[in-house]
């Protein structure tokens, strides 16, 4: 069996997630919490990487796309009583739709118009929640996916429960988009990144490709999204800001943007910030104003010396034919 | 050997180790989480960055100076307390996150003064998972005294229903004709306030929404004021931020709208310092507006609350001007104290709830208001008396330096009662010796 087959990526996916639930019992709560939350950067993160990173395109949205996501997912839980597995899936759906719809245009835009069409998205769409009653304003919605089953085991926390149905959901969307970018949708992609007029020569259909590309990643995204708002139990317009997104492609410029293992990385980065700055301001013992912006400095830090010194993203262990 | 020797050194080490982390882990618990036999550690949240931060990024230090305050007078029963302080930029995500960070990494005993409506929400189910009291949040829904859904909680500001109630009854007894606009926050906290006005029959020539932060937009600044004048308005009530109030003053300043609107601002923003800083020169612009309270101005030399503490003030706090922040902030904390000393020599977080339900009506506080604290109930103070500012920010009350009317009512349909305002007198030298 080759280690590259779906079937061999299959099984090094549940053994990944095998150590993992284990480590999940040896790690108290915030560490649940902190490693549910990687894994939801993951999936919103790979998002990004499956664009920008193997289409070429380009969403500073994709807050906006999550917020889609999340929604979708809590509205069919709450009025329809749907179960969250299918929920957290309506919610990718949804995403999904909303980008074909944004597809259809951005294969038409290119660069800074792209870029400006889609941070217009981040700015609007979560402030649509304040329009419509349904969606709850300012307050937004909550949403309680419940404790674990009881078959798991008792004394189940509700952070690890969590980062159990994060870690399976990014599993199989990791498993799901290595698969797919071996096949010749993701050669294509490739091609259309590199060159799109050499691409559409060899008869590749350009915009075909980036409208795919651009709705499979947002369906990404709406996953993510869902998946988010069951580790915050609540959607709200606050919870998908600007900073959302830019904090998503922060991340994969961290992890270079043309490297799906490298979501993982640009994740646990994001998450560890603000602990690695709360335990140096701790040191320190620096003022509050110190302990409140830290973060933000030490991002952008970072962001900058990637963008000087490692433009191609930093060189995370690659695959060749990326 | 000496190889040999570092390995068994080792072994013996991780020997003991184990035995002692075994033999710990078998000690019955003594102290409860965030009691140690010379601390109790507690945690706030508040925006101190972002949009919301102007005015609510002074509570903390306030409540610190209190406590160091009483830490210095010999703590409480021997124990000093300790405020862990974190920011959430009036984001529920982030105010989750931190609030994580103070529950299950700082182990607090207990959070206090924990600031807005959405993220007070979003922290619910982890507070209420473990057990953890929330005492007098910073924020007057009317939803969190519900014990069922949020047993641990202690909101006690009067709710925003009660403060639009109280509000609606001094319009009709005072501006009956007026045409009055209404500029409200869009959340829980609005609908509180729309509400309280449906209960006290106050109509309204304009109902204006606009979503939490969209404040700092000028454009929506501008919507508000096209609003006002269309609706010919010559009343408007802001109930929001203290920095939406800011940016409604300069919105009708550059419309030459001054003097021509009368404002009517609620407790939530109605800070006069932080409203100076925020206009700068315009301040003057909000003298002669009317202002909902609930605590005496800051202003007021003849109140012995206030005197105590802005000596506090300015002994553990220097540099910080006192207003109406640092009034809430120290009040919050003497309340506090006097919690954590009804909750015994060896409190816990049970008893602590329980202390509050038992005895807190009867605590010493700043505010004309009573507190309602009983086993049945948890909501803390239920009236306003109402002042006008002047040109130093602070509100003088109607009628007259000292004296207060007190508006008092409930979140339901209770009628609004006017009463002259009476409270406990305050322990000597402010230290709480229930």
């Amino acid at each position: 069996m080759k280690l590259k087959s779906p079937r061999a990526r299959f099984f090094i996916s549940i053994a990944i997630g095998a150590v993992l639930l284990f480590i999940s019992g040896r790690v108290d709560e915030l560490r649940s919490y902190q490693g549910a939350q990687v894994a939801i950067f993951a999936i919103a993160i790979s998002s990004i990487v499956l664009l920008t990173g193997f289409s070429g395109q380009i969403s500073l949205g994709h807050g906006a796309l999550m917020a889609v996501g999340g929604y979708s997912a809590v509205l069919v839980q709450s009025h329809l009583n749907l179960p969250y597995p299918i929920a957290f899936l309506i919610g990718g759906a949804v995403g999904g739709a909303a980008g074909f719809l944004l597809g259809i245009a951005a294969a038409r835009l290119q660069g800074p118009y792209l870029a400006g069409t889609t941070l217009a998205l981040a700015v609007g769409i979560p402030s649509l929640a304040n329009q419509f009653h349904i969606l709850g304003g300012e307050q937004g919605l909550t949403f309680d996916i419940g404790t674990a089953p009881s078959w798991i085991g008792k004394d189940f926390s509700q952070y690890r429960w969590f980062f159990w149905v994060a870690v399976v959901a990014a599993l199989l969307i990791y498993w799901l988009l290595r698969n797919l970018l071996s096949t010749r949708y993701g050669r294509r992609w490739r091609a259309v990144r590199a060159n799109p007029t050499a691409a559409a020569l060899a008869g590749i259909n350009v915009g075909k490709a980036k409208v795919l590309a651009f709705t499979l990643s947002s369906a990404v995204a709406g996953l993510a999204g869902s998946l988010y708002a069951m580790l915050l139990g609540l959607v709200a317009p606050l919870a998908f800001t600007l900073t959302l997104s830019f904090t998503l492609i922060t991340g994969a410029v961290l992890a270079g943007v043309s490297n799906l293992g490298g979501s993982i990385v640009g994740a646990v980065v994001l998450v560890a910030i603000p602990e690695i700055s709360g335990s140096i301001t701790s040191h320190l013992g620096g003022s509050e104003k110190v302990t409140s912006n830290l973060p933000g400095l030490i991002t952008s830090v970072l962001l900058v010396a990637t963008v000087l010194f490692a433009p191609n993203g930093p060189k995370w262990p690659q695959r060749k034919h990326q | 050997m000496l190889v040999q020797r570092r390995t068994k050194g080792g072994i013996f080490a991780a020997a003991l180790t184990a035995v002692a982390t075994l033999v710990a882990s078998a000690l019955p618990a003594h102290a409860e989480t965030g009691v140690s036999s010379s601390t109790i550690k507690l945690g706030i949240t508040v925006p101190l960055t972002g949009a919301a931060a102007p005015g609510y990024n002074k509570i903390p230090a306030a409540m610190k100076a209190y406590f160091d305050y009483v830490n210095a007078n010999g703590g409480v029963n021997g124990r000093k307390i300790q405020l862990v302080v974190k920011d959430d930029a009036y984001s529920p995500a982030q105010t989750l996150s931190v609030t994580n960070d103070l529950i299950l990494k700082d182990k607090v005993f207990a959070l206090v003064g924990t600031l807005g409506t959405a993220n007070n929400e979003a922290t619910t189910r982890l507070v209420n998972s473990h057990g953890v009291p929330r005492l007098f949040v910073n924020t007057g829904f009317s939803g969190f005294a519900d014990m069922k859904k949020y047993p641990t909680t202690f909101p006690l500001f009067p709710s925003y229903a009660t403060e639009a109630k109280a509000m609606g009854k001094y319009i009709a007894d005072n501006l009956a004709g007026h045409k009055v606009a209404l500029i409200y926050q869009d959340d829980d906290f609005g609908a509180d306030a729309l509400k309280g006005f449906a209960t006290a029959g106050t109509s309204f020539v304009a109902k204006i929404p606009y979503s939490a932060l969209s404040q700092a937009d000028p454009s929506v600044v501008g919507k508000w004021v096209t609003s006002i004048v269309s609706a010919q308005a010559d009343t408007v009530i802001m109930f929001g931020v203290t920095s939406a109030t800011g940016a409604l003053a300069g919105g009708l300043y550059k419309a030459g709208l001054i003097g021509k609107v009368q404002m009517i601002l609620g407790s939530v923003g109605s800070d006069g310092t932080t409203l100076k800083g925020l206009l700068g020169p315009l301040a003057p612009a909000l003298a002669g507006s009317i202002a909902a309270s609930f605590l005496p101005s800051p202003s007021d030399a003849t109140d012995e609350y206030v005197n105590l503490f802005k000596t506090v003030n300015t002994q553990y706090n220097p540099g910080a001007t006192f207003d109406n922040n640092v009034l809430v902030g120290m009040n919050t904390a003497m309340l506090t104290v006097q919690a954590l000393r009804a909750a015994g020599t060896s409190p816990t977080r049970a008893s602590l709830v329980k202390a509050i339900e038992a005895k807190g009506s009867t605590w010493a506080s700043a505010a004309f208001s009573p507190i309602l604290f009983c086993a049945k109930s948890h909501v803390g103070y239920t009236g306003y008396w109402f002042g006008k500012l002047g040109l130093d920010g602070n509100a003088v009350s109607v009628d007259g330096p000292g004296k207060y009317t007190l508006y008092t009512t409930d979140s339901g349909s209770a009628p609004v009662v006017k009463t002259a305002a009476a409270r406990p007198a305050m322990p000597a030298k402010g230290l709480p010796n229930n």
